[in-house]
């Protein structure tokens, strides 16, 4: 032991931008106990809104500086003593989940689609159906009440998800992970309109997260218990030196991953998803969708390549396995439902197996050919084209209201081309990209990562792949259809018009969506330009 | 090695306890006793201070909050056993046993050796060598506990803390009102009649009888009177009887207070039966 201590070192030019966003969040947790009431909501959100676009701007000039790594290949830093590694990849994760979470931010602040009231529930700790305020009609009540602590909260989840798929050991990642779940679980539950349905999903959410979470731990300490560190780097050391327990290797490889897998929703531990994506708040929805997805892949792509990239053989037939089956089940149960939001979230589980296809592309760099996609800029592009159209959907669904709430039934949007085309074109749209019809951004996506895949040899994997792609068509425009060429019912929900928040919001993302499928180069090239993991 | 086979016996049975005991109490003092045991390991393990931080933290801190909990919901409570989806405890059963088979099968064939590196870890202090790690390799992580935290702290405020609409109503405002009223209404200022008093019965629906014998219907209380429960007040109009024979009796007989009262009584105790 030394008799002086070093401390590590930790760059804080790299760093900032994390630094920044859990700053902004602590700022918001201050503004809620001295700010008066009336004034929170828009000091809460404006305090979010600048933390975004200075944790944005500082990612750009981050990104702009990053040193160049083995040749060109990879780009970054390890700092912190390994325990962050801002690397090309981290830094377009980092602009992902910030851009999906102004996104998220917008549709927080939103009023004007539920007559004028905030989206979250005025007081969480009554019990549902109670009925607002001690007195009558006149006397004060929680109705116009807003929970501001929202705000703090979504900024929270954004620095842990920055943290997560930046974390160079496995209990950064584990830490970063908590970060990152405890506050969805807490937005989960806020929903304004039926607070039941809204705090069963907060439940479960929590209490399979908490047990997924178990998992992780588990396999991080047979992991350790096998290479005798943490770190993903100096794992990849040991598992390239071989010898040792393996099975310790094995086995806790895959509790950590069933722990990740439960995170993005693939299929055995996809449970939660529906139930999740149903009772939150459809603006909590439209943000955890897209952005828990960006980030809990970001931590897959980094564990399997960094870590456990020359045990490729161990874990791709079960990832294989893993992929095969979210696909299918995903469209499969996707197929039979009723609920709007329920089906968007059995197509993000299927969604969670394309991009999982793409995750199996893996090969090392010399066995790629010239020109050709590799699977990491294939998985980000993917990300990328999802978490945009995903925001979208959401916040379009947020849009078609019946007098109790959102009209989730699907029969209730039969003919909604008619009464509102605009709209009804734009959720359209939106469901052509998730289905991957070609000049929608969807299309590129999945031909990347579908070819990324090819490239490595998982022919059986993409097989199957179009084949979900395929039946997830169906019901994608069995839903346009019923849309358009039908008449509305009697009693058609209404159409309200938003503020410019979720305007701007759906209308930026519309036009990303057609866009990327029109020109998708630059996006590409950027994801190319990110270059491999540092280690 | 001897510690550890002594000890996980009994952490493995608490823990299964744990699962299947009925009452949440025995449960929390089941995980009592698995927290003492890992901190019985750790102390084998030359791990003394995460020994002190286990027994300290985990069995003193956490361990009372869970009991207090406990307390609040009642002690007494225990979990339905109604199975909502038919037939699942007996599939999660199955999959958890085959799980556990598994694991223990596979995790049992590598050959767990003699510890090492411990002497290294501790060279130069066990409290020395923990924080050497936790403020080098570490701090972030260190540091990011704190969001974790204050997310906690937020979220047990936002689903638990329900903030008033109205200031607390106090005495002093009561009082004021009390006054306010009989001053606009003559609304009688005093502590009102405690019901039964001077009537045959003290039970709480019988009304209070004013000194000219009618009843006091406001010494009632309104969740009787309003359910329509309370004792008619026509029925009390043997009151005057009373009076009338109480009269007569002074008129007869020496008059002796305590015997009147006693009279009365029995006389209204005899008219009821």
């Amino acid at each position: 032991m030394n008799d002086e201590f070093t401390g590590p070192a930790i760059e804080w030019a790299r760093l900032w931008p994390l630094f920044a966003v859990f700053g902004t969040a602590l700022v918001g947790v201050a503004v809620e106990a001295f700010a008066p009431r009336s004034a929170r909501c828009l000091i809460q959100s404006s305090v979010a809104g600048v933390g975004l676009a200075v944790a944005l701007v500082g990612t750009v000039l981050v990104a702009l500086e990053l040193p160049e790594r083995a040749g060109g290949a990879a780009r970054g830093d390890v700092t912190a003593g390994g325990a962050v590694v801002v690397d090309g990849p981290t830094v377009f994760l980092w602009g992902l989940l910030v851009v999906v979470t102004v996104g998220g931010l917008l549709l927080f602040a939103e009023r004007r689609v539920d007559a004028g009231l905030p989206v979250f529930a005025g007081q969480a700790s009554l019990p549902p159906g109670s009925t607002a305020g001690p007195g009558g009609p006149g006397e004060p009540s929680y109705e116009d009440w807003e929970h501001t602590e929202v705000y703090p909260l979504l900024v929270f989840a954004l620095g842990g998800m920055m943290l997560f798929c930046a974390s160079g050991d496995l209990l950064t990642m584990f830490v970063a992970l908590e970060i990152l779940s405890l506050p969805l679980y807490l937005l989960c539950g806020l929903a304004r309109r039926r607070r039941l349905l809204s705090q069963e999903a907060a439940m479960k959410y929590f209490l399979l997260g908490a047990f997924s979470s178990g998992f992780f731990v588990y396999g991080m300490a047979l992991v350790y218990g096998y290479a005798g560190t943490l770190n993903l780097a100096g794992v990849a050391v040991a598992v390239r030196a071989g010898g040792g327990q393996e099975v310790l290797l094995l086995v806790g490889a895959a509790m950590v991953m069933v722990a990740l897998l439960f995170k993005v929703g693939a299929v055995p531990f996809h449970s939660w998803t529906p139930d999740v994506y149903q009772g939150a708040p459809t603006a909590v929805t439209a943000y955890m969708a897209a952005a828990t997805k960006i980030a809990a892949f970001g931590a897959i792509l980094r564990f399997l390549y960094v870590g456990l990239g020359d045990a490729r053989w161990d874990w791709a037939p079960l990832l294989w396995v893993v992929a095969i089956l979210t696909m299918l089940g995903g469209v499969v149960l996707a197929v039979g439902q009723t609920e709007i939001k329920r089906l968007l979230a059995y197509s993000s589980i299927a969604h969670t197996g394309f991009l999982l296809t793409g995750v199996l592309g893996l090969q090392a760099s010399g066995d790629l050919a010239e020109g050709q996609i590799s699977s990491l800029q294939a998985v980000l592009f993917y990300l990328a084209t999802y978490g945009v159209a995903t925001v979208g959907i959401f916040a379009v669904t947020t849009l078609v209201r019946d007098p109790g709430g959102e009209a989730g039934s699907v029969a209730r949007w039969t003919g909604l081309g008619r009464t509102s085309p605009l709209v009804a074109g734009a959720f359209a749209v939106f469901l052509l990209s998730l289905a991957g019809i070609p000049l929608t951004a969807g299309f590129v996506g999945k031909w990347s990562v579908f070819a990324s895949a090819a490239g490595a040899g998982a022919w059986p994997v993409v097989a199957v792949a179009i084949t979900s792609s395929i039946i997830a068509v169906y019901f994608y425009v069995r839903h346009i259809v019923t849309m358009f060429f039908a008449d509305p019912p009697e009693d058609a929900p209404v159409v309200v018009v938003p503020s410019p928040l979720t305007s701007v919001t759906i209308a930026v993302a519309l036009i990303v969506t057609v866009a990327l499928g029109v020109v998708p180069g630059p996006l590409l090239d950027l994801a190319g330009h990110a270059g491999q993991f540092v280690r | 090695m001897i510690a550890f086979w002594v000890l996980a016996p009994v952490m493995v049975i608490a823990a299964l306890g744990i699962l299947f005991v009925r009452k949440a109490v025995h449960a929390a003092l089941l995980l009592a006793v698995v927290m003492i045991s890992l901190a019985m390991l750790y102390a084998a393990l030359e791990a003394p201070f995460l020994f002190a931080v286990q027994i300290i933290v985990y069995t003193g801190a956490i361990m009372m909050l869970f009991l207090f909990v406990l307390m609040l919901v009642g002690v007494d409570a225990s979990d339905s056993v109604v199975e909502t989806i038919r037939g699942q405890r007996v599939l999660a059963v199955m999959v958890g046993g085959i799980f556990a088979v598994l694991l223990g099968v596979i995790v049992g064939q590598a050959g767990i050796g003699t510890a090492v590196g411990l002497g290294a870890a501790n060279e130069g202090g066990n409290i020395e060598g923990l924080a050497e790690v936790l403020f080098s390799q570490y701090v972030l992580a260190f540091e990011a506990t704190a969001a974790l935290l204050i997310t906690a702290a937020l979220g047990a405020m936002v689903l638990a803390h329900r903030e008033r609409l109205v200031p607390r109503e106090t005495q002093a405002d009561r009082a004021a009102a009390r006054v306010r009223a009989y001053g606009e209404h003559g609304d009688h200022l005093g502590p009102l009649a405690a019901p039964g008093v001077y009537a045959r019965h003290n039970a709480v629906d019988t009304p209070a009888l004013l000194p000219d014998g009618s009843p006091a219907e406001q010494s009632v209380p309104t969740v009787i009177s309003n359910r329509g429960t309370g004792r008619p007040s026509p029925s009390y109009r043997d009151v005057d009887r009373v009076v009338g024979q109480l009269q007569s009796r002074r008129d007869d007989q020496d008059p002796a207070t305590d015997t009147v009262v006693e009279g009365s009584g029995s006389a209204a105790r005899g008219e009821d039966a």
